[in-house]
């Protein structure tokens, strides 16, 4: 999943940076609003932590331009103005969340995997496919309640093809949710290619066969016909 | 050759030519000047003798016998010979004569041959002067004369190169004005007006078409900025309507599902190539602050970090070569871009199961920060151009259809030129190629 940060301090990026990669996301950060709009513009972020006070322009702006064109991606505001207005501003415009800073990282995380849950419509942090359970706070996969071994980028893989159960998901726009958009798509293609082979092969040694379907030419398919 | 010295020399031929031609005028003038003086000389000696004798026939034959008439003249009298009609006066010069003592001097003379009659006889009479004398006076007026004019055209050449220098000095500021100017973005100098009239009219031609170009040079780096980042939008709407038509991929049939995928895939790359080309135009267009301290080594590792996947997947070896750490002065955000390129492109080419080299090398001022491969290198018809928006090589690695336009070099060169760092590619012989930024 990929994670955008619009904030003009660069520590604070940092800080944020580390706890969003903990979580799996691929982050990109802007400094600037034009930067900020250019990247969204450009690419599907799920979520976006937004600074509202930038020095080149007012976040707010940012914020109706991507509720207009991207109605998917959660946005949390994060701000140092704690006045209500603002607030009650942002939230009116459509944002998920709101922090004031300063605020810790731990509350952060916790907001994150909130609007994740709220967006993606899971409980307990854990989303199921079948015998499949995938934890979104922390990297970790049960098949039958058995851990699965996976790495890295078999767990981000997995959880993009989970979160859009029975969703045709495009082998580039997979390859963009674990790498970002830096890469070169013919060059990471390849790559999807061979994880999701190691990735079927575990699922098979783990007797979980046909839960990822290859639609011919386009991408993958995750499948479940079970109700809960 | 330098135009003040083409004027000074084409000057000072002229003047030396000018120079040749008056020795020789002032030469004959002199000559002329002193014959004619000696000439008159010598008829005031013959009127003399012809006065004496009408006093004293007799004292012809004393004249005769003493031969001498002043310290540098001489007298012969003979009866006449016919060589001149009587009361004619025939002048010559001579090189050779034989003195009343009977000795021969080999010394320029004048001599005057002229008739006379003394009591009705005809005497053939010559009167010799020697020049020499004369000639040592006209010398010495000719070579002062000469030696005042070199002096001329010495002060001449001296003052010229100065003078030239000060009244052109205007025209080669502009002429190095126009050398030092590489690059459209440079012509932001203006050319000063001048007293000089022609350099005036330069100038302002200059002013005016540097104008012109860095005008329309902005706004076409202006255009593509504003046109990929209006291209964003709506391509990121086709593709979320695409990835929109792929969610319900249940309701349609395959074709659907492939077409779907492919305005997908197509909307990503294009957005990713306009987002190349705006990166490329911001950074052509200086928007960015470069006063970030950087260290090469650092960025490096961080940039093998995120493309540790691909690292792995193809089984390839990293030799890490830092010699020495390289600290800059830049933008990280740009400089990390850059090196991402490089290494993402090694990893790209080189084959499965194969090593990439990274190295750092300093030579006092200089370092240099090199990505070398294994794979089929560069052809040698792109080497010069690899950096170039756009250029790709027709070569296909295995495994790897490579259409993808080639702007992941152009933005390390655009970078490169954006904190004066210069980029390079080169072939090993025996095989791989190698990318540097010398920094």
């Amino acid at each position: 999943m990929r994670a955008l940060i619009v904030e003009d301090e660069p520590l604070l990026i940092e800080d944020l940076e580390e706890c969003l990669l903990e979580e799996q996301f691929n982050v990109d950060s802007a400094q600037r609003l034009r930067k900020a709009s250019d990247l969204v513009a450009a690419e599907e972020y799920d979520l976006i932590l937004l600074d509202l006070g930038l020095p080149d322009g007012d976040g707010l702006d940012l914020l109706k331009t991507i509720k207009k064109d991207h109605k998917e991606t959660a946005v949390i505001i994060i701000t140092a103005r704690g006045e209500t207005e603002d607030k009650v501003k942002g939230l009116e415009l459509g944002s998920d969340d709101y922090l004031a800073k300063p605020f810790p990282i731990a509350e952060l995380r916790a907001r994150i995997h909130a609007v994740m849950r709220r967006k993606y419509d899971i409980s307990n942090n854990q989303i199921v496919a079948g015998p499949v359970k995938l934890n979104v706070d922390h990297m970790k996969v049960l098949v039958d309640d058995e851990p699965l071994d996976v790495t890295e980028t078999e767990y981000k893989m997995m959880r993009y093809l989970m979160l859009n159960k029975n969703k045709t998901i495009t082998r580039i726009a997979l390859a963009e949710h674990i790498w970002g958009s830096k890469i070169d798509d013919r060059f990471s293609l390849d790559f999807i290619n061979s994880h999701m082979k190691n990735i079927r092969k575990k699922l098979n040694a783990a007797g979980v066969e046909n839960l990822i379907k290859t639609v011919y030419g386009v991408g993958y398919k995750l499948t479940t016909y079970e109700t809960e | 050759m330098k135009l003040n010295n083409k004027i000074l020399l084409s000057n000072t031929i002229l003047t030396l030519v000018v120079f040749a031609l008056t020795s020789i005028g002032i030469y004959y003038l002199i000559n002329s000047t002193v014959y004619g003086e000696l000439d008159n000389h010598l008829l005031q000696h013959k009127i003399d003798l012809i006065n004496q004798i009408d006093e004293d026939a007799s004292s012809l034959q004393d004249i005769k016998e003493l031969g001498i008439l002043g310290s540098y003249e001489w007298i012969e009298i003979e009866t006449y010979d016919g060589t001149v009609a009587p009361n004619e006066n025939d002048f010559a010069t001579i090189d050779t004569m034989r003195n009343p003592n009977k000795e021969i001097e080999e010394k320029s003379y004048r001599r005057l041959t002229t008739a006379i009659n003394v009591k009705d006889t005809y005497y053939t009479i010559r009167l010799y002067e020697e020049v020499a004398s004369w000639e040592h006076i006209s010398r010495t007026i000719l070579l002062s004369v000469l030696a005042g004019l070199l002096i001329w055209i010495l002060l001449l050449y001296i003052l010229n190169q100065f003078v030239l220098d000060k009244v052109l000095a205007p025209f080669y500021e502009t002429v190095s004005t126009l050398e030092h100017i590489s690059n459209p973005s440079d012509l932001n100098e203006t050319f000063p007006d001048t007293t000089t009239y022609e350099i005036n009219v330069l100038n302002r031609a200059l002013n005016s078409m540097m104008h012109q170009i860095r005008s329309s040079f902005e706004d076409q780096k202006q255009f593509i900025q504003n046109a990929s980042h209006e291209l964003l939008t709506p391509l990121s709407i086709i593709r979320q309507k695409a990835e929109k038509i792929l969610t319900n991929a249940d309701s349609l049939d395959k074709q659907t599902i492939k077409a779907a995928g492919n305005i997908q895939d197509t909307a990503v790359r294009l957005s990713r190539l306009s987002n190349a080309l705006l990166l490329i135009s911001r950074i052509e267009n200086q928007q960015y602050s470069l006063d970030e301290d950087i260290e090469i080594t650092n960025i490096t590792e961080n940039v093998i970090d995120e493309l540790s996947d691909f690292i792995e997947i193809k089984q390839l070896t990293l030799k890490k070569e830092f010699n020495c750490p390289i600290n800059i002065k830049g933008n990280s955000e740009l400089i990390r871009a850059a090196i991402y390129n490089i290494v993402q492109n090694a990893i790209k080419y080189t084959p499965t199961g194969t090593s990439i080299t990274l190295q750092t090398k300093c030579h006092g001022e200089h370092s240099s920060f090199s990505v070398l491969d294994e794979g089929p290198g560069i052809p040698n018809e792109f080497l010069d151009s690899v950096f170039d928006r756009f250029q790709k090589t027709q070569n296909h690695t295995d495994g790897f259809d490579d259409d993808s336009p080639g702007l992941g070099l152009s933005i390390v060169q655009s970078i490169s030129r954006l904190h004066n760092f210069r980029c390079s590619a080169q072939n090993h012989p025996d095989k791989g190629a190698e990318v540097l930024i010398h920094f």
